[in-house]
């Protein structure tokens, strides 16, 4: 598997000085034009090399004839050529002293043809040799800190965080950046590693598990390559920072031929399932759910949540959010009558109730009740975590009726500042549910608004969730990754 | 433990060409595992039959057992609750009749568990992650509800006592209706025990002990399959 772990320098891979990129066409967007671009774009400040065995220049710079004609040092390739002259380019990237390579060029083992498995097995070797492969058939790295990005983000953040990613697909990776960038996320290093001829999931794992700039983990897989080396790297990241795996293909395709019940009843989906459980990583379904654990994962603190309040208004609230707690570990305990008391005297009436879920019923409430309100119930010493169920779309309403913009009327800004004094006056964090029943093309301002209104929230440092049940899903991750920590 | 005792056991199966332990090889297997089994005797003429029930105790369950019989109970091959010597006499000739043509023919005679609580305890071997052990709801609930969870070896003790506490039919192992808590630490060894035959002895491919009643708090694997390779 390539070079020892302990003798590769990850750090002139996630942060290369210079970049060199092998294969740049004159003609037409090839992925080595289209990643330069890429990381022209989103600001990449060291030099890049461009080399095409043509020479000549492309867009103003210089293309050089072979990599030996570059004239500087690099510290990461990326390489775009046909498959079949790969090797001789990654090979000539190792001996001009390059710590690592990307190589997006498709071809090798995927195809399932013995030219494809023998060109992937000459670039193993020469990995071998001292030059860490990422990839082929890859999309490459994101480094938000370093302006690396992948083939197809040029858009992507430069608000480097605490989220690391990796993935076999390239797909899932971009969209997994793109879907972190709208929801406020923040990443310290995304890998695609495609076919993951060299460096994989579980070196990728046991380097982001020292990886100070990382606080938590996120994996999508399809395969491993060795399941005994990825439960243990698995189980010792676990131990010091959340790993969240999605693990694609759990159906248990192709019976074996077995004569114990416990044999046919062990198909890969349960035993994937025990062996997530075994080492304490988080077993998420859908990237969706994986966006939603890894904000509760670096925006909450590291904690078990018990005793929550639930604060905002809509239809069956109460029911609905008590029901669903339960499955998580959560409770909603009901207020004693002197707090209710407290409480009821702030809520409008009638249709409003002080228990614990607080219905408010109004959706116009202004900020500064549910702020009091909010103060009120973090003083029950059974709280641990507050939800405020929001209801801004009701503000599209009031801009009808005032004739005045949506966002203009819609007081998120003066809601996300209250939140945030709340939580640094009581200690208990708040998470906010931004539902937006109101998403069709007759309501883009309300769609816009909600976007503005959940980046000032989570640049406040707190999470948003789209609907309760995602809310109390990723809480509920929370609180079963932490149990299991501390015991 | 004797990892010896066990691979000669696997060894003589091979030989004959098997692909699976009688239940009483395996149970002597298991018992090599310190993995507590039912008393138990194989009889194959009669005329050692009365004796053998005296010595393991009225009453007793009789078993007819032979090498290509996997599942003796869909094959009514099993008599619990045998309470007098001349009532085994008459179920062993049964029995054997039953199994006229298979040259090992014998009956196992085995003391009796009582205990209405029946667990699984299995072993897989995933082509990914290696030996892995089973727990769960035993008896005819296993295929019926599998509920049951999974724990790759080696397992530690906290391993084994989590996997317990992850199927839904959990409070099975409490006090209830008048029956102790079940002794979880002594079923914990059980679960350790198997991932570790699982580690030692690359030729068992797969492992059923189901049912493991719990007599009183205490649980004892009652029947057994071993799967060599």
């Amino acid at each position: 598997m390539g070079a020892a772990a302990g003798s590769t320098d990850f750090e002139r891979i996630f942060h290369p000085r210079n970049l060199a990129i092998i294969g740049v066409s004159k003609e037409g967007i090839g992925f080595g034009a289209g990643i330069c671009n890429s990381l022209r774009a989103i600001g990449y400040s060291g030099e890049i090399y461009l080399v095409n065995p043509k020479g000549g220049t492309w867009n103003g710079q210089t293309l050089y004839p072979s990599v030996e004609d570059i004239p500087g040092p690099f510290d990461l390739a990326i390489i775009a050529v046909a498959a079949p002259a790969v090797p001789a380019a990654l090979e000539a990237c190792r001996l001009k002293g390059a710590a690592g390579a990307s190589i997006v060029s498709s071809g090798f083992k995927e195809l399932g043809t013995a030219e494809g498995l023998a060109l992937e097995q000459e670039i193993v070797a020469i990995a071998k040799k001292g030059i860490r492969v990422i990839g082929p058939n890859c999309f490459g790295i994101y480094c938000p800190r370093s302006g690396l990005t992948m083939l197809p983000g040029p858009d992507l953040s430069r608000q480097s965080g605490p989220i690391a990613f990796s993935s076999q697909s390239g797909g899932m990776a971009v969209d997994f950046a793109n879907l972190g960038k709208s929801l406020g996320l923040k990443f310290s290093k995304m890998v695609s590693f495609g076919n993951g001829a060299d460096l994989r999931e579980t070196e990728l794992l046991r380097y982001f598990r020292q990886d100070p700039e990382t606080g938590a983990v996120g994996m999508y897989i399809e395969g491993v390559q060795d399941g005994d080396a990825f439960f243990h790297a698995l189980k010792t990241t676990a131990a010091v920072k959340p790993v969240i795996v999605n693990k694609g293909g759990l159906s248990d395709a192709g019976a074996r031929a077995v004569q114990s019940h416990t044999a046919s009843m062990g198909g890969s989906g349960r035993i994937w399932s025990s062996i997530l459980r075994q080492a304490n990583a988080v077993q998420v379904q859908s990237m969706t759910e994986m966006a939603d654990a890894c904000q509760a994962f670096t925006l909450l603190p590291g904690r078990v949540y018990r005793g929550i309040s639930v604060l905002g208004g809509g239809g069956a609230l109460g029911v609905a959010a008590a029901d669903a707690a339960e499955t998580y570990g959560l409770h909603i305990p009901a207020f004693h009558d002197d707090l209710a008391g407290r409480i009821d005297a702030l809520l409008p009436k009638p249709g409003s109730s002080p228990g614990n879920p607080v219905d408010v019923a109004n959706p116009f409430v202004p900020p500064k009740t549910i702020k009091e309100i909010m103060r009120l119930s973090a003083s029950d010493p059974r709280i641990d975590l507050q939800i405020f169920n929001s209801l801004i779309h009701h503000y599209k309403n009031m801009a009808r009726i005032t004739g005045r913009p949506l966002k203009e009327v819609t007081p998120y800004l003066e809601l996300a500042d209250d939140i945030q004094a709340v939580v640094a006056e009581t200690g208990k964090p708040i998470v906010v549910i931004l539902f937006n029943p109101k998403s069709g093309m007759d309501h883009l301002d309300v769609v816009e608004m909600f976007a503005d209104a959940r980046r000032a929230f989570v640049q406040r440092g707190i999470p948003v969730f789209n609907t309760l049940s995602d809310g109390l899903r990723a809480l509920g991750h929370l609180n079963a990754y932490y149990e299991r920590k501390r015991s | 433990m004797s990892t010896a005792t066990a691979q000669q056991l696997i060894d003589t199966a091979r030989r004959e060409g098997r692909t699976t332990l009688s239940e009483y090889e395996a149970k002597q297997l298991l018992a090599a595992y310190d993995i507590p089994v039912t008393r138990e005797t194989l009889v194959r003429q009669r005329g050692e039959l009365a004796d053998a029930v005296r010595r393991i105790g009225c009453p007793v369950v009789l078993k007819g057992c032979a090498a290509h019989i996997a599942h003796k109970t869909e094959k009514n091959l099993v008599r619990v609750d045998v309470r007098t010597e001349d009532e085994a006499l008459k179920i062993f000739d049964e029995l054997m009749a039953a199994m006229a043509g298979e040259a090992d023919a014998a009956v196992l005679v085995q003391e009796m568990i009582s205990g209405r609580r029946e667990l699984v305890v299995g072993l897989t071997r995933d082509p990914q992650f290696g030996a892995c052990v089973m727990f769960g709801l035993g008896g005819i609930f296993t295929e019926i509800l599998k509920d049951i969870s999974f724990r790759k070896a080696p397992l530690e003790m906290r391993d084994a006592l989590e996997m317990m506490q992850e199927i839904r039919g959990r409070k099975i192992l409490k006090a209830v209706r008048g029956m102790p808590a079940a002794d979880t630490e002594a079923l914990a060894r059980i679960l350790m025990q198997v991932g570790a035959i699982g580690l030692e002895l690359p030729s068992v491919a797969e492992i059923d002990l189901n049912p493991v009643i719990l007599s009183g708090a205490r649980p004892v694997a009652v029947d057994a399959l071993v799967v060599i390779k």
